[in-house]
């Protein structure tokens, strides 16, 4: 069996290595446009932050690692047409135009930070750092430069606003919605962290569009919103990230907003094509709900998935809870499942609870700001957030699989857990408590 | 634009033809047939030919036959003119052509061509045609594409599945689970509860907008132009809020223009209720555009019928209904002509009188004016929002006619009255704003009418007599008229 990989990022070389577990004879080719593969696609953000000391340590495998797998990874090839008909795909090897076949097909392309609507946001001057080359060409702005804005208040942008202004750089952050990190927390749930950025000096612009970026004569961009210009040294551009499918042939479907439509095994509506990771749409939970969910752990599962169905469908996808985590402003977050404003485009019922809780039962013990979603009728969870001083990034996980297996705010009182005064409180802060005198806060419907 | 718009010369007679046997109790002479259509016999024969064909399948719901003299129509009960449109309008080639517009939002000729089996020529004609239509919308076909403001686009596209094709095979076809989301959204994000009429008119609406919200190059211009003094206006901002959320979980780049669409959407057409919309009023800026000629045109009609006080719930109706009247004339371009204007207009104004049809002109003209909206005669737009000024006024009147109580009080053996109170009764029936009984000494009237010149007037306490000189004469009926005309006023 031949099979071949587009794209050799996260999802692809998941996919690729998942390939090489089921099917020990397979011959697996992996095509990847740019000359290297595995960069972490945030690794900039990890250089900044003197978790590394060069952007070559940012890379989660080698072609190399690949390659002692029997795994072929053909780089600088660029795909420019698939025919799922006659199963080819046609691509560009150092300019040279090459045709390849398939037995099994993979589309794993992931997805890059465009904008169509903001004019002269591919300029040169516009930073985006998915890449490595464009992450060492946005060090070297960035430490000639003096202010910095960023467009989009997502994790990509809020991060990035933390890690600029500890280099002293005046941070813009512009935003649409009427606060940071939406997708992920309710208004209510960031307003610690939003403070925190005012007060560190980050010049927060929320209920702005950007409608063009241009570079000024002394080498300044003018970022133009609705009624007001901004102008800064350099501009990151951190909106929503979209796959380029431009290379699909017409037997492939599409979603309303031109990601690919799968199955719960990842296939397409072409025979023998599955679509990973960042170009296709993915089920919120386990409801029929479909959303773009552009995540790593996502597109990791997703590969593996897809390899798994490669012959038969054998294995569905389980869902995405769009789980994330991580630190800014002092403040460690994390989210998963569904969010209360986001439980609008639901027909369910639910209710929320907040409650504040120690992380240990010592008398200097941090706390966590905890947020509960969950289904008013069943007490089903299906959503959560997290705010501390204190790393309590992993827990999150907890409450993910709990909600990935349907757990009760009942079942999650009687949650097994582990006591030590030193590292945990009376009751684990995943155990929902229902107590009053537990936490700070009551139950906010 | 009308309906007919979308049919061909031969299709419009055919359905001429069975409008006006509705209209003749469903049966017409051949030559009453003739002279009304203006045709040959050649040309009815064929036109005759051509309708058994065309309903040939639905024998068993409707059939008409023609006898060598006359021409009748049989139809079910269930059956009506509009599903005898829905049939010509299913087969129009114009029709499918914007069907095939909205599918594929760009065709070639060869494409279309294909499609719709018919030749080049005949397919340049059509588009040729249905461009000289489009033109009020602000829109046209050009190089496989619509061009023209995106708010025109999809409020075309609205008017065209609600009106021209069959909208609950529309919406069954597309209705998908993000649709009804969508839907269930605007509902939970602006805490409104949409009725079940406005709900399928808000999922055309949906149903468009996810057919274009991927399109490239829309226009604004326009919209821009009108939301610069609603861009704070509470609705809006929650709409936008709504837009940007909801496109945030798609791989979707929306564009700020979405939430402004679907603000004058919502406005234009009553899809909140009078209720919710009450809400919003509450909120609004009073000096924007709309919200100010609202009150206008309140205070202009108040002024004119010299009101002293409207009941509170007529009023807060008028500023419903109006404000409907004005955000589409305030956003919208052009229309399709849903009823017949000439009709409705000669009905209203049957109903209704002359003044309140020149007021409505009247106050049509202050908003074109205000709205700076030049008037064209053929702007269907203009007529139909015409209609809706005239029937407010109806509503206006109807509600603030002072109920005129009428005792009659016959001096005459109770065998003759009470026959004679009857026909009296039955005589005055269809003049508006009275109330007629026998007259009862303990209840206080307006008007009093008696044979007899009344002994003592005190008797009638304050209520105007007058004395028949003939019952049920047409002197005294003309005289009793305009005394309630005058009570009225």
């Amino acid at each position: 069996m031949k099979v071949v990989i587009i794209g050799a990022s996260f999802a692809g070389v998941a996919a690729a290595l998942e390939v090489r577990n089921k099917h020990l004879d397979a011959e697996i080719i992996l095509l990847e446009k740019k000359s290297a593969l595995g960069y972490i696609p945030n690794g900039l953000h990890l250089y900044w932050e003197k978790r590394i000391d060069n952007l070559e340590s940012a890379y989660f495998i080698t072609k190399e690692e690949l390659e002692n797998q029997n795994i072929h990874c053909n780089l600088k090839s660029s795909v420019e047409k698939i025919d799922t008909v006659k199963k080819e795909v046609h691509y560009l090897c150092d300019e040279q135009e090459e045709t390849i076949t398939y037995d099994k097909l993979i589309i794993a392309t992931g997805s890059s930070q465009l904008s169509q609507k903001i004019s002269g946001s591919d300029g040169e001057h516009v930073l985006k750092y998915k890449g490595r080359y464009e992450a060492e060409a946005a060090i070297e702005k960035v430490e000639s430069s003096e202010s910095v804005t960023i467009i989009g208040g997502g994790q990509v942008g809020v991060e990035a606003a933390d890690l600029l202004n500890k280099q002293q750089k005046q941070v813009t952050l512009i935003e649409s919605m009427d606060y940071v990190l939406f997708k992920y927390f309710d208004k209510d749930m960031i307003q610690p962290l939003q403070k925190k950025m005012l007060a560190d000096g980050i010049n927060l612009r929320l209920q702005q569009t950007v409608s063009s970026i241009e570079e000024t004569d002394n080498q300044q961009v003018r970022i133009q919103l609705k009624k007001e210009t901004v102008k800064s040294d350099a501009v990151v551009l951190g909106v929503n990230v979209r796959p380029d499918l431009h290379f699909l042939d017409e037997h492939v479907q599409l979603h309303m907003d031109q990601t690919i439509a799968v199955d719960r095994y990842m296939r397409t509506s072409a025979e023998d094509v599955f679509a990973v990771g960042d170009c296709i749409q993915l089920n919120f939970g386990e409801e029929s709900e479909m959303v773009y969910i552009p995540l790593v752990n996502n597109a990791v599962r997703s590969g593996i998935v897809a390899a798994a169905n490669l012959n038969q469908p054998k294995v569905p996808f389980k869902g995405s809870l769009r789980t994330i985590g991580t630190s800014a402003f002092g403040y460690y977050i994390a989210s998963t499942g569904m969010t209360e404003a986001e439980s609008l485009f639901t027909n369910q019922t639910i209710k929320t609870s907040r409650q504040e809780m120690c992380l240990t039962s010592l008398p200097d013990a941090s706390t966590v700001m905890m947020k509960w979603i969950y289904d008013a009728d069943s007490h089903i969870l299906l959503g959560a957030q997290m705010l501390s001083n204190a790393n309590i990034l992993e827990k999150i996980n907890t409450l993910a699989l709990a909600i990935q297996t349907k757990q009760t705010l009942e079942d999650l009182q009687q949650k097994d857990y582990f006591f030590h005064p030193s590292f945990s409180p009376m009751i684990s802060t995943t155990n929902f408590v229902p107590w009053q005198e537990m936490r700070d806060d009551v139950n906010e419907n | 634009m009308k309906i007919e718009h979308f049919l061909e010369k031969n299709e419009i007679r055919e359905v001429t033809i069975f409008k006006q046997l509705i209209l003749n109790g469903g049966r017409l002479s051949y030559m009453d047939m003739l002279d009304y259509l203006k045709v040959a016999k050649a040309s009815l024969d064929n036109d005759l030919d051509s309708i058994s064909a065309r309903i040939g399948s639905l024998s068993e719901q409707v059939n008409i036959y023609y006898d060598g003299q006359t021409i009748s129509l049989k139809m079910d009960d269930d059956y009506s003119l509009q599903q005898i449109y829905h049939l010509y309008l299913s087969q129009s080639v114009k029709v499918k052509l914007i069907n095939f517009l909205f599918k594929y939002q760009e065709f070639s000729i060869m494409q279309l061509t294909e499609e719709l089996a018919i030749s080049d020529s005949s397919l340049f004609r059509k588009i040729k045609e249905l461009n000289s239509y489009l033109k009020e919308f602000g829109i046209k076909i050009r190089n496989g594409q619509l061009h023209g403001e995106e708010l025109q686009i999809r409020y075309f596209y609205f008017q065209f599945y609600n009106y021209i094709e069959n909208k609950e095979v529309f919406t069954d076809l597309h209705s998908d689970k993000q649709i009804t989301q969508a839907v269930q959204a605007v509902e939970n994000f602006l805490k409104v509860t949409i009725e079940p009429e406005n709900r399928q008119r808000l999922a055309i609406w949906m149903i468009i907008s996810k057919n274009r919200v991927n399109c490239k190059d829309k226009k604004y211009q326009h919209l821009h132009k009108q939301m610069q003094t609603y861009l704070e206006d509470p609705l809006y901002q929650k709409i936008r809020i709504m837009v940007l959320r909801y496109f945030s979980r798609y791989s979707i780049e929306v564009d700020e223009e979405e939430a402004m669409l679907h603000f004058a959407f919502l406005l234009a057409f009553s899809i909140l209720t009078e209720h919710e919309f009450h809400e919003y009023t509450l909120m609004r800026d009073r000096r924007a555009p709309i919200a100010s000629l609202d009150t206008y045109i309140v205070e202009t009609i108040i002024i004119h019928y010299k009101f002293r006080r409207l009941p509170y719930m007529l009023e807060r109706d008028m500023f419903y209904h109006l404000s409907h009247i004005h955000t589409k004339l305030y956003f919208f371009k052009g229309d399709i002509e849903v009823y017949e204007y000439e009709e409705m207009l000669a009905k209203e104004k049957q109903f209704t009188g002359r003044n309140l049809v020149s007021f409505a002109h009247t106050l049509l003209t202050t908003t074109t004016d205000k709205f700076m909206i030049i008037e064209d005669k053929e702007n269907s737009l203009l007529k139909m929002e015409l209609l809706k000024y005239i029937s407010l006024l109806a509503i206006v009147t109807f509600k603030m006619t002072t109920i005129v109580q009428i005792g009659i009080d016959l001096k005459m053996e109770t065998i003759y009255t009470e026959t004679l109170n009857q026909m009296l009764m039955l005589n005055m029936r269809h003049i508006n704003g009275i109330k007629v009984e026998t007259y009862q000494p303990d209840k206080e009237y307006d008007l009093i009418l008696t044979n007899e010149r009344p002994s003592q007037k005190v008797q009638y306490g304050d209520a105007k007599v007058y004395v028949l000189s003939e019952i049920l004469s047409s002197f005294d009926l003309k005289n009793i008229q305009s005394i309630i005309q005058e009570l009225n006023s």
